[in-house]
């Protein structure tokens, strides 16, 4: 067999250029599929162990307050396996800049070990339960409350040990001591609610301390407002949540839910989720089309070494044997591809865990390399390969050696289909009739390639559709739908004619009250939880559409339901819901309303009633929980350390930094667009070229007989342009309508509760994805075709073979 | 007569590998317009090199060739190509038609190269494929390949039709009827016609005969009657 091996390895430097781009795409495939699904295992295992080390709540229940004791009362109820019962409450935080943002205050209770979500320690130690005592060498002063903070707050503050942050907390500053950061299992992606865009630790962040102290500082002795338990294992989730539901009515039941919808959670695994759905589809594409290519490929040296499998088999050789000499031109290929795909993959995984290290909060994220999926990367594509050898080769079979030895007949010329049409097919120059007839005749290649750059093309689309989604969702949301420059919350409602202070400061050119109310929605023995926004009707601040994205006008009577939460009822315009205040001051307030329009807002979601009318809700009147304010902006530094002073003031959300902080992340997904660009051009560019290579060399002949009737190298190089433009210019036609797919099935395998990327695609995207397209084309005909100039006429045509 | 292409001192050295192939040494002849000149010589005699050299497809080692005055010895691919284009005519042993095209667009496709082409469809009923101009090279015999290869050479209206072994692939009768066909082209058309061939019988249809050996011409001799094809017998 030594013979047939150095045949191969000659055949295979002979064709370099091909055995390279098809190694090249297999590669590709295998990164992807190592780096994706290393990613996808790392983080689920890091994910994995962190709840498990932290002890991560099944159920969480959010109470207006209720005294501590109530946990022994749920702990006794069959199936809960452990409670802790703590205080949470966001309250308004006056950072380094002065600036207004929102802490999370979250109670534990010392010892952490029995706790569920507790703490891991990240750096500095554990705060103090009661007021310490100063410890000589320590910086700690008697009566400082120690706290711990989030890390991404503390570096987006630059907070190290021993400074003090201020929170306000029931009317009153409230100076607390860093001690350290630490994260729990439900800090991972850390964003204020499921209406923020994304996470943002100047404006955002977790302060962690004892329950002693959070006790003291929000007024709540002895009291607690949220229940956190596990569940047995076999537990029936149903009736233990009843069950707990029922203990905590008395004291105000505003949220109960479990570990699927908390937000972290819930954002984490939507992550995984899209990896994992990638990590399967992306390296199919590569790995069918690689196979594809192979298959052409050897096809067509089965076909060109006709003669020298007939001299192999006169000599002896046994079919089998010869077979396996072409596949093992395949198993070559994948075996390439798979070392090099393997190294990439390393890259890329590695690539993948330094930004998921930059979004979640994964104290013990692992870095193992997943030797499994290598394993699998290696069988996968030599498998692949040597299916697609051993398909290209069955006709090796049929060669009999004397026959072999006897001229081809000549390649059958046929009329196409086309030719019917003869008005057009007049029109056609030859080269275009050459063209048209070669793709008929090749039409298995042609087929082939075809689908491989419709794919090429479809990936580009794909790729390129991010930028659109996000473009128009922040033209959207930030240009269009909110027509404020601020949007000032209060730390509780407050009466409308308060806000006369506010548009009294300098530089307020119109401000618009708004009151929020979280609320349960109830129809037809469903229910869900949503926030109630209340506008003034003849609002200007705020737009607001239905999901045609027909403007909606605030109606004075009736609701506005969000899309998402009228699907999930299965309500639509005209029904009667029941609305539960879920405020946590005062008893909740239950109404029944009547839907009259639906509205869709791309971030947030959100229902909408009259200003008027959620009063009416929490049988109030002329209460508002915030403002939207219109302002100069040559006097808005002014106006926000104004706002700042104020105390009743929680949150100051200003659009244009969270324009500024959106842009900041979107920076960091223009390397994974960038990433997946290159790929599909790549993978264009490896099918493009494979397939032009073939047609050069089947037609060499006939290129030199042209040349030999007086046609110039640019003429030929032309003819062969014109082929292969009919494949492509027909695969990008196809392709980018098949991108559009493609990126409806990826958005519906990714959509979350919590947020949607609208399948937008600007018809620029297409121009920019069609030219894409004849970029890789075009460089890869020109690759192909660089043996033109060379073309030796008089060698070419003097041999019958 | 008026000297249509004069070689001289050709030499063609190639390089094979590590071996050198003096494939013409310091070979000169002139060719006249008008006339049929047939190259004889056996394999390795240099005649097809010497006729690709005339046909503008290679470029002579040393030595000067001259068309009509002009010195191509040492033209370029654009020259060389519309030297092609407009002047020759090409004939092969093996056709080298363009298998997707029928009978009547590999015409079609010589006569769109050139400012004033023959017609087509009389070309093609001149070398008798007026039936058979639609079909494909598959569906042909080699005579009527022969044949379309002729009429898309002939199209261009060549003064120089180059045909190496011209019957070389096909049987003796069709053979025959492919050289009268040249025959027939010289006289009506005046194309001048080198034929290059081993079959020395074919010498006789010639006004002048070459014949060559080892890189060089050995003997150049004029025919006094040339005989037409048909009674040409091999």
């Amino acid at each position: 067999m030594s013979a047939l091996n150095h045949k191969l390895w000659r055949t295979i430097i002979k064709t370099k250029g091909q055995f390279i781009a098809v190694v090249a795409v297999v590669a590709m495939g295998i990164a992807v599929y190592i780096g994706m699904t290393t990613a996808y295992h790392n983080l689920n295992a890091s994910k994995e162990k962190f709840y498990r080390d932290r002890n991560f709540a099944d159920y969480y229940f959010h109470v207006v307050k209720a005294p501590q004791q109530v946990t022994k009362q749920i702990e006794t109820i069959p199936g809960v396996a452990g409670v802790t019962g703590r205080i949470q409450k966001d309250v308004a935080l006056i950072n380094e800049f002065n600036q207004r943002a929102t802490a999370r205050l979250t109670s534990y209770t010392l010892p952490m070990e029995y706790e569920i979500n507790s703490l891991q320690l990240l750096t500095g130690r554990f705060f103090a339960a009661e007021g310490v005592a100063a410890q000589p060498g320590e910086q700690t002063r008697t009566g400082d409350i120690e706290v711990l903070v989030d890390p991404q707050y503390a570096e987006g503050n630059r907070l190290e040990y021993g400074d003090i942050v201020s929170i306000v907390a029931e009317g009153r500053v409230v100076p607390l001591t860093v001690v350290g950061t630490a994260t729990g299992p439900e800090f991972i992606y850390l964003m204020k609610d499921a209406g923020t865009l994304l996470p943002d630790p100047t404006t955002f962040g977790v302060i962690m301390l004892s329950r002693e102290r959070a006790e003291e500082i929000l007024n709540l002795k002895g009291q607690i407002n949220q229940v956190l338990i596990t569940l047995a294992p076999g537990a029936d989730a149903k009736r233990v949540t009843d069950q707990v539901e029922e203990v905590l009515e008395p004291y105000g039941n505003l949220a109960g839910y479990p570990r699927k919808q908390q937000l972290s959670n819930a954002m984490l695994e939507a992550e995984l989720d899209g990896l994992r759905a990638s990590s399967r589809y992306m390296p199919a594409i590569f790995l069918g089309i690689a196979a594809a290519i192979q298959f052409v490929i050897i096809s067509r040296m089965v076909r060109a070494q006709r003669l020298q499998i007939g001299i192999m088999k006169a000599l002896g050789y046994r079919s089998r044997q010869v077979i396996l000499h072409y596949t093992g031109y395949a198993v070559l290929v994948a075996l390439c591809g798979a070392i090099l795909g393997t190294l990439l993959g390393l890259v890329l995984s590695s690539f993948m865990s330094r930004a998921y290290a930059l979004y979640f909060n994964l104290p013990a994220s692992i870095g193992a390399v997943n030797t499994q999926a290598i394993i699998y990367g290696f069988i996968l594509s030599i498998g692949i390969s040597s299916l697609a050898g051993l398909t290209a080769c069955r006709s090796v079979v049929k060669i009999n050696p004397a026959e072999s030895m006897r001229p081809e007949p000549p390649k059958g010329g046929a009329k196409t289909l086309i030719e019917g049409w003869s008005w057009l097919w007049r029109r056609l120059d030859t080269a275009w009739k050459m063209s048209i007839r070669s793709a008929a005749r090749n039409r298995g290649r042609f087929g082939i390639t075809l689908v491989g750059i419709v794919f090429a093309v479809g990936m580009l689309v794909v790729s390129l559709f991010t930028l659109d989604a996000v473009d128009y969702m922040i033209n959207k949301h930030f240009y269009q739908n909110q027509r404020y420059d601020y949007l000032v919350r209060f730390t509780a409602p407050v009466k409308e004619s308060e806000l006369l202070n506010i548009e009294r400061i300098e530089g307020v050119q119109k401000a618009e009250p708004l009151l929020e109310v979280p609320v349960r929605i109830n129809y037809n023995g469903k229910s869900e939880d949503d926030a109630i926004t209340g506008l003034n009707p003849d609002t200007s601040l705020k737009k607001l559409a239905d999901p045609r994205e027909r403007p909606l006008e605030v109606p004075r009577e009736g609701l506005l339901i969000s899309q998402r939460t009228a699907n999930k009822l299965g309500a639509g315009v005209g029904d009667m819901v029941e609305v539960e205040t879920l405020l946590g001051i005062g008893p909740s307030r239950l109404s029944t309303i009547k839907i009259v329009g639906i509205s869709n807002q791309l971030v947030g979601g959100g229902c909408f009633v009259s200003l008027q009318q959620a009063n009416v809700l929490l049988q109030e009147r002329q209460l508002v929980s915030g403002v939207m304010l219109k302002v100069d902006s040559a006097l808005s530094a002014g106006l926000e350390a104004e706002l700042e002073e104020m105390t009743a003031v929680s949150s100051i959300l200003s659009l244009q930094k969270e324009l500024d902080n959106f842009n900041k992340n979107l920076e960091a997904s223009i390397y994974s667009i960038s990433i997946l660009v290159l790929f599909a051009l790549l993978l264009g560019f490896a099918i493009v070229y494979n397939s032009s290579v073939i047609s050069f060399a089947e037609r060499q002949r006939e290129l030199a007989s042209l040349r030999v009737l007086g046609f110039s190298i640019q003429e030929v190089s032309g003819i062969l342009l014109k082929e292969n433009l009919l494949q492509s210019v027909l695969g990008v036609v196809l392709g980018l309508p098949f991108g559009y797919l493609m990126v409806k099935g990826y958005i519906g395998a990714l959509s979350t509760d919590l947020y949607s990327l609208p399948v937008i695609i600007y018809p620029v995207t297409y121009v920019y994805a069609a030219l894409g397209s004849f970029f890789f084309i075009i460089v890869a005909h020109l690759f192909a075709v660089r043996g033109i100039k060379q073309l030796q006429l008089v060698e070419v045509l003097k041999n019958k073979d | 007569m008026d000297v249509l292409m004069k070689l001289d001192r050709i030499t063609k050295t190639y390089h094979m590998g590590e071996i050198t192939v003096n494939a013409l040494r310091e070979t000169s002849l002139d060719v006249f317009q008008g006339e049929i000149l047939v190259i004889l010589g056996p394999s390795g005699s240099g005649k097809s090199t010497l006729l690709n050299i005339m046909g503008g497809m290679d470029l002579p080692t040393t030595g000067e060739m001259f068309f009509l005055g002009e010195n191509l010895s040492r033209a370029g691919d654009k020259r060389l190509t519309g030297y092609r284009r407009n002047e020759i005519g090409f004939v092969f042993q093996f056709y080298n038609l363009i298998p997707d095209l029928t009978g009547r667009e590999n015409v079609e496709l010589a006569a769109d190269l050139v400012d004033e082409p023959l017609k087509v469809q009389e070309v093609l009923a001149e070398v008798g494929l007026a039936e058979r101009m639609e079909h494909f090279p598959s569906q042909m015999s080699g005579g009527e390949q022969q044949r379309v290869s002729i009429a898309r050479a002939a199209v261009k209206n060549p003064r120089l039709l180059l045909c190496d072994e011209p019957t070389g692939a096909l049987d003796y009768q069709t053979g025959k009827l492919i050289l009268a066909l040249l025959v027939k082209i010289n006289r009506e058309r005046g194309s001048t016609v080198v034929i290059v061939t081993h079959n020395t019988p074919i010498g006789d249809m010639a006004h002048r005969v070459v014949r060559m050996r080892d890189g060089t011409i050995t003997e150049i001799r004029e025919n006094a009657a040339p005989l037409p094809p048909e009674r040409i017998e091999w």
